[in-house]
């Protein structure tokens, strides 16, 4: 019978972080594989097969968006990213090589336990992500394109709807301004940021009770946006 | 190679000569040759005065001459009748080269105190930097030696909510510190020009959105307003930057007024730019202080125990300089002040329309 528990691997090279981190993920449940270098977390990767790699950004040896890189050629486990603040450049890298969120040090456990939660929870929901999406009152229904607010029928336009769908694939987690680009306008638009702000503005207006403090489409400054529906 | 600043000098040089050159012709032959002499020596030193040490040469030179030939009998050729004007010509010199040198020390020694000046300065912020950093750091220093060798030591024989009490105020400090720690490094950046701008289009609505998202534990004190315009214009900036900016505009207000008050966030479009403001409506600051309080290092009168490091409004005004725009402080009328920003309005590309949903 296979391990039930899931397994986090934790690619750190500061001793004092990794011990805590392994305390409150085995007080959580989790098992713990600890790898104290880019090289070696690269390969603990592929030998013990976790459910969720944490990746430090700053590691000696290996940068970590390499390692996230190298993780990326063969599996699609989340990736959670840590980083420093001065970092901010190279935590864009790391999401658009495909790590899946990130924390930024110093952090509380909490925080982290959070988005480890988000992100497993992402890995076993099918990739078209979930199907109806719970705003406080307003509803969205991405396979029949149906959205409500308060029982009352409500337009959404295409585009909005698939700037919904491709946020939904990553529930609970940061989609970079890249990406969302050009998931939904195609790739010669992956720049073209002011779109975004448009669409994310309209939606906000239409399912959010007080569209500028968001509780459901959150913006992630500098990075990308964050959905996060109730339950 | 001469300069065109060089050649200006020695143009000066003439222009003197000449002046000099018009007052003999007029005073001649009616005043001594003596006093005539008086006027070249006077052209020469006002030369001396102002100009570098070539001119000052050329013009001592020049007057020599033009007195030789113009007023010392034989006129009209160089020849000496008198050798007692060859030592009027000498002594010109001597007095032209003694005033350059003089003046050449006096502004050596101008600037060398303004250099020092300036050390001074340096030397100021960077002990007021010092005093900061060791206060600010190390009071939650000491709270985290306290509390986590409290837990460390006297762990088992502590109650549940004492050990809550200990780590969560060993959570708190941590956190505060990390924000001192990051507002000086942040400073540096922006002092030595370490930072890079990148700038993108942005909402402001949707900046204040995550500014108030991340101090929504340091702003539950206060009442937040937000009062932003529908049609406001996206504008290009680094996001991260402005919201920064912002935060610290905000937490500012939060940390001078008393829990309660309400705190507004404004911004509205003025000609091709926007002004960004945020309001309180407590106490109010004296003349000197609207402007002082951007200066680094400056400390308010705090109303709760929690004290910044005195840079939140040092660095909001660099980084809105950075942007091309201007930080300033109002009172408001009836108590209160307010900070405002301005971001340059560029104008917005252009964007497909998509059909209205049917």
């Amino acid at each position: 019978m296979a391990e039930a528990r899931p397994a986090i691997l934790v690619v750190e090279d500061e001793p004092e972080i990794r011990r805590f981190l392994r305390a409150a993920f085995v007080l959580e449940g989790y098992r713990v594989v600890e790898s104290a270098t880019g090289r070696r977390g690269s390969v603990d990767a592929g030998t013990h097969k976790p459910d969720l790699a944490i990746v430090d950004l700053a590691l000696p040896d290996l940068d970590g968006v390499e390692v996230i890189r190298r993780i990326r050629e063969w599996s699609p486990m989340p990736i959670i990213v840590l980083s420093a603040r001065v970092q901010e450049r190279s935590k864009i890298e790391a999401l658009d090589a495909g790590a899946d969120d990130y924390v930024t040090k110093p952090f509380g456990i909490g925080e982290l336990l959070a988005r480890v939660r988000a992100a497993l929870r992402g890995a076993v929901r099918p990739a078209s992500g979930s199907a109806t999406l719970h705003f406080g009152s307003a509803i969205v229904d991405l396979e029949r394109r149906m959205a409500a607010r308060g029982g009352q029928e409500m337009r959404l336009t295409p585009i909005e709807f698939r700037l919904l769908a491709a946020l939904a694939k990553h529930l609970g987690m940061v989609v970079t301004h890249r990406q969302l680009l050009t998931e939904v306008w195609g790739p010669t638009h992956a720049a073209d940021t002011h779109y975004l702000r448009i669409y994310m503005k309209q939606l906000r207006d239409k399912l959010e009770v007080d569209p500028v403090r968001p509780r459901h489409l959150l913006t992630e400054t500098g990075i990308g946006y964050r959905m996060v529906v109730d339950e | 190679m001469v300069t065109t600043r060089q050649w200006t000098g020695y143009a000066w040089a003439v222009a003197a000569v000449a002046a000099a050159t018009l007052a003999g012709w007029a005073m001649h032959p009616r005043f001594d040759l003596v006093n005539i002499a008086m006027v070249y020596l006077l052209a020469v030193v006002v030369v001396a005065l102002r100009l570098s040490r070539g001119p000052v040469i050329a013009a001592s030179i020049m007057c020599v001459l033009a007195f030789d030939f113009l007023f010392v009998p034989p006129s009209g050729t160089l020849t000496v009748d008198d050798a007692q004007y060859l030592l009027t010509f000498a002594i010109m010199l001597v007095v032209a080269l003694i005033i350059s040198r003089l003046v050449a020390s006096v502004r050596h020694r101008a600037a060398a105190q303004a250099a020092l000046e300036i050390e001074a300065e340096t030397e100021r912020i960077r002990s007021a930097l010092l005093a900061s950093i060791s206060h600010d750091l190390r009071t939650p220093l000491a709270v985290m030696a306290g509390a986590s060798s409290s837990l460390a030591e006297n762990g088992e024989r502590l109650s549940p909510a004492e050990r809550r009490a200990l780590a969560g105020s060993i959570f708190d400090q941590a956190r505060e510190m990390s924000e001192h720690v990051a507002k000086v490094l942040q400073m540096t950046r922006l002092e030595t020009g370490a930072i890079r701008i990148d700038c993108d289009w942005v909402a402001l609505g949707e900046i204040v959105g995550s500014v108030l998202a991340r101090l929504s534990e340091r702003m539950a004190g206060h009442r937040v307003i937000v009062d932003l315009p529908d049609d406001l214009p996206l504008v290009r900036v680094d996001a991260t930057l402005i919201e920064q900016a912002l935060g610290n505009l905000l937490e500012n207000a939060a940390r001078h007024t008393p829990a309660e008050t309400v705190v507004r966030v404004r911004a509205q479009r003025k000609e091709d730019e926007v002004v960004v403001t945020v309001e309180d409506y407590a106490g109010g600051l004296s003349d000197a202080d609207l402007e002082r309080v951007f200066a680094k290092f400056h400390r308010g009168k705090a109303e709760g125990a929690e004290t910044g490091i005195g840079l939140g409004l040092a660095i909001c005004r660099a980084i809105v300089r950075l942007h091309g725009g201007r930080t300033w402080a109002e009172r408001i009328p009836g108590g209160g002040t307010a900070f405002r920003f301005t971001l340059p309005l560029e104008e917005a590309p252009a964007m497909p329309q998509e059909p209205a949903p049917d």
